[in-house]
């Protein structure tokens, strides 16, 4: 919190700078403060917006100058962009993104995971401009995600909660140039890439019986220490190159190429103490001792090229291939040491030591070829269509370790879909018509939820009276199925919308929209405890119903939304959401806002996750 | 190793602290570049002139009749268009042609270019954006009818003031209008948090890119963000910020190799916390995991997983890993 005061201070310190130098400013800064009541966790888990010091915006802008900030203060998220140019000098960008990620559900069962972490991103741009055709530049992207959290570990019939600190950090810098050199223009990047995870366990406090109450063969099974770090470092350079030029006046040519090549080390340890089983060694235990040394490498590559064609005004088209390669392999050292081990009838005591040296591969080939053509015949009438066909190859071959038992963990996959679709639509004095159709058709599946078929159907209506009246309408459908007997998928999704929006004076809007939408998904599964097969069945019925107001008169605006959202199906549950917002200037460089937001929460079958939370806010507005 | 992690800490937190500071530098240098140029608004009091000195009348200029103009001012296309803190007429000329014959007919809309649908974008747009990168054509999915042009998204005149890049409305209102579907899944309990500090279409969607060919590709659906301008590495969109689950994994989860982040989790809005299309995890890893008589990926859980117990109805609890491990085969660690 006081490293955010400092900063917002410098914020708007420099703020204040730039305002003194005439350009266009316009801040809102304020306090929010928080009421909820109900569920706090599950308030957070979805919302999370917190009480304290907001700088809710500040925007500067000029022609070579903008300065966008959102949010920044107490969480859960804020933004900063910073655009500034010198023409025939340097163009710069700076991006800072935070965002909270908090996780706690209400307890059903242990093994709840949670967290509570932070994520950092600082993205920055530098391209320099000085030498006309060739443009240098240099990049570099910082992003931190760290924080607390519970999570478990399966060991002997029985699961710990685990106490977690993370932080992981990936960093990238990347530098290159973009160039036009006659008709051809392109940018070469060479980038490189290093993430470095740290992770470390310790048992919960209190967690030392698990999560199984029951002894295992008459022995209880308990943890009385643990302890666990693990280290990740992935390097990563990357090379990425695209070229287009106009080989002619109606034809354009472009291709592109990038490469990354990811190499992952891994050290990790492992010290536990306890009362322990495990089946697969038929021994109760007295603790584990574990090292672990990895390596995993990820190399992709992928190229293309593509070529425009524009015949007139009113007809171009495009065709296009692309092929991209990966390649994945992995191999583990891991030497675990069980610990004063006996045999489930107690005999043999010793320590036993199990050596894990697995290798893996995947390998997956993908190719694309596409083409499609744009039609307006009359200004408007427009017409797009299109075919492609991708097709995948994949090759699997797991470590014997990773197989309990044989089946669906290897071998060769392919899989070839075509598609073709057909756009349309009208548009002339205020009334858009759209339609859109895509089908989709696949030889095989390669995951059980892959489509053989499927279709997609789009519909839009609006119509816009200038200045004061539109009116859409809005239907959607996707529909995918395998219907191979052992499979039986069929998942359908719907939805249909309609909004509207009135001006009846210019200081008045009024708009509403309703929504509804419906999935059903349908496929076969086999239980694994008896091995019967069954339907699993997702549904999702939702409706919302939207409506809000604005108004502005002289020097006080108005702004207040209602939504409800009503969802059945697999997880009932309801949400109703108030939004009001209030400003008044008391000057033309100075006013201030209030806001009120209210959201409730209330799952039908499981009321302990209900929430209600009333959000107030104060701001001062200053613009010139 | 808690020591070593808390020192990369204090070591990322200056880098951070440096960062920010540093862009609060260059906001206060460009603020001071940028006033130069505001400052040279002219004196309010004109300079005295004689009747013999008095220059021939000066050229009507649009901000005569067109407010508009005069607040073009701090409009990115004014850029080397003002002059003593005036916007030439030339920068109007740019996107609306010679405005002589309008000016000296009182007027007459006939007389000006309006760029207008799918044209106008082409026309004046284009001839400019088209250039030097790969992301910006006149063939994008947004760029080719009259219903969906350049003008339909950005307005030139009065862009919203607290967005970038000239765009008519907040992303997220401009985005929904269109795509509804997306928009209302937002109303779901577990989204992304957009606008406000969050995240913002663009975030994940390249608005200006070519429709989407292909699927099932973890590494290119093209009208995501896969590969902006700068040159960024080809990759879903998705582990641009959740760096933890790139990998790559000894022990990676074929799903995630095969399949998309999409294969279990909805992006745009879900009911299930995790962000998963089906409302429980077993109900996502059962569908995959239940290998038949077809020959699919997804394997087949050992026989004590009895699904009609609470503790094995929910998979990660076991199974932590799920996005992939370098330590266990099973993905429990």
């Amino acid at each position: 919190m006081t490293r955010n005061r400092w900063f917002l201070l410098a914020l708007c310190l420099a703020a204040m700078n730039l305002s003194a130098q005439t350009m266009p400013i316009d801040v809102e800064i304020g306090y929010r403060w928080t009421d909820i009541s109900g569920n706090e966790a599950m308030y957070r888990t979805q919302i999370n917006e917190d009480e304290g010091l907001l700088l809710r915006a500040l925007t500067v802008a000029s022609q070579d100058f903008r300065l966008d900030v959102s949010d920044l203060g107490i969480g859960p998220a804020g933004s900063l962009r910073l655009e500034t140019r010198r023409d025939g000098w340097y163009r710069f960008n700076l991006r800072y993104r935070k965002a909270e990620a908090f996780s706690a559900l209400p307890h059903v069962a242990l093994g709840q995971h949670t967290f509570d972490r932070t994520r950092d991103v600082v993205d920055a741009d530098l391209e320099i401009q000085r030498w006309g055709a060739i443009k240098p530049f240099i990049g570099y992207t910082w992003n931190r995600f760290e924080g607390p959290g519970t999570t478990t570990w399966h060991v002997g019939q029985d699961e710990f909660l685990l106490s977690q600190e993370l932080s992981d950090t990936d960093r990238e810098l990347r530098a290159g140039a973009g160039f036009e050199l006659g008709p051809v223009q392109g940018q070469i990047t060479q980038g490189w890439r290093s993430f470095r995870g740290r992770e470390s366990l310790t048992l919960a406090p209190g967690a030392n019986n698990g999560n199984n109450p029951n002894p295992v063969l008459g022995r209880p099974i308990t943890i009385g220490e643990l302890t666990r770090d693990e280290r990740t470092d992935v390097d990563t350079p990357f090379t990425t190159l695209f070229l287009t030029g106009q080989a002619t006046s109606r034809i354009r040519l472009t291709g592109n190429f990038a490469r990354f090549a990811a190499d992952s080390d891994t050290d990790g340890t492992d010290d536990v103490t306890g009362s322990l089983a495990s089946f697969a060694l038929g021994r109760f235990f007295s603790g584990i001792a574990e090292s672990s040394t990895t390596r995993a490498k990820n190399t992709t590559w992928r190229g293309g090229a593509r070529a425009d064609f524009s015949f007139n005004d009113k007809l171009d088209a495009t065709a296009g291939y692309r092929r991209e390669h990966r390649e994945l392999d992995g191999s583990a050292l891991i030497r675990t040491l069980y610990l004063q081990s006996i045999t489930f009838g107690g005999a043999d005591p010793r320590d036993v030591e199990v050596i894990l040296n697995a290798t893996n591969a995947l390998e997956r080939e993908e190719d694309v070829l596409d083409a499609s053509v744009s039609y307006r015949p009359l200004a408007p009438f427009s017409f797009r269509a299109g075919v492609s066909q991708s097709h995948m190859d994949v090759t699997v071959a797991p470590d014997l370790s990773e197989i309990v038992i044989d089946g669906g963990q290897g071998g060769t996959f392919d899989r070839r879909v075509r598609t073709i679709f057909l756009d349309g639509s009208y548009t002339l004095a205020g009334l858009t018509l759209g339609a859109s159709l895509q089908r989709d058709d696949a030889d095989n599946p390669i995951l059980r939820t892959d489509f053989v078929d499927r279709d997609r159907y789009r519909l839009r209506a609006a119509w816009k009276a200038p200045r004061w009246f539109r009116i859409g309408v809005t239907a959607d459908e996707t529909r995918q199925e395998n219907d191979r007997s052992d499979v039986a998928y069929d998942a359908r999704l719907r939805q249909y919308t309609a909004d509207v929006l009135v001006t009846p004076i210019e200081a008045l809007q009024l708009r509403a929209s309703a929504s509804r939408f419906r999935s059903d998904s349908n496929i076969l599964i086999r239980r694994p405890e008896n091995f019967t097969i069954e339907e699993s069945v997702h549904l999702e019925k939702g409706e919302s119903i939207e409506g809000g107001l604005s108004f502005s008169w002289s020097r006080l605006t108005f702004d207040g939304d209602l939504s409800r959202f009503e969802n059945e199906g697999s997880l009932p549950f309801e949400l109703d959401r108030s939004r009001a917002r209030m400003t008044f200037q008391l000057r033309e460089s100075f006013g201030i806002g209030g806001e009120w937001a209210h959201d409730e929460y209330r799952e039908a079958a499981f009321a302990v996750a209900d929430y209600e939370a009333s959000r107030y806010g104060v701001f001062l507005l200053l613009r010139r | 190793m808690a020591s070593l992690a808390s020192d990369e800490r204090r070591k990322d937190g200056l880098a951070m602290k440096r960062f920010a500071y540093g862009g609060l530098l260059v906001l206060l240098l460009s603020g001071s570049s940028a006033g130069t140029v505001a400052q040279e608004t002219p004196s309010p009091v004109p300079p005295a002139t004689t009747a013999a000195e008095e220059a021939p009348a000066p050229t009507p200029s649009c901000s005569d009749c067109h407010d508009q103009a005069k607040h073009f001012l701090t409009n990115p296309h004014a850029r080397g268009a003002v002059t003593n803190g005036v916007v030439s007429n030339d920068a109007c000329a740019t996107c609306h042609g010679d405005g002589t014959e309008h000016m000296e007919s009182g007027g007459d809309t006939m007389k000006i270019a309006v760029p207008r649908g799918k044209a106008g974008s082409d026309e004046t747009c284009m001839l400019c954006h088209d250039v030097a990168t790969d992301r910006m054509t006149r063939r994008g999915m947004h760029a080719n009818s009259n219903q969906v042009n350049c003008l339909t998204c950005h307005s030139i005149h009065s862009s919203d003031p607290r967005s970038p890049h000239l765009v008519a409305k907040p992303q997220l209102a401009l985005c929904g209008s269109c795509h509804t579907q997306s928009a209302s899944m937002r109303n779901k309990p577990y989204a992304h948090r957009l606008d406000r500090g969050g995240m913002t279409c663009s975030t994940c969607h390249e608005p200006h890119g070519r429709r989407a060919k292909g699927e099932q590709s973890q590494a290119i659906v093209e009208h995501l963000r896969t590969a902006s301008s700068r040159g960024r590495m080809p990759e879903a969109p998705c582990v641009s910020c959740h760096t933890e689950k790139r990998g790559p994994f000894v022990f990676s989860h074929g799903g995630a190799e095969v399949g998309e982040c999409t294969t279990c989790h909805e992006s745009h809005g879900s009911s299930n916390p995790n962000q998963l299309r089906r409302a429980t995890v077993k109900q996502v890893c059962m569908e995959c995991h239940s290998p038949t008589s077809t020959a699919s990926l997804g394997s087949q859980p050992p026989s004590f997983h009895n699904l009609s117990l609470p503790r094995y109805q929910n998979c990660t609890t076991c199974h932590v890993a799920v996005h992939g491990s370098n330590r266990d085969p099973q993905l429990l660690k």
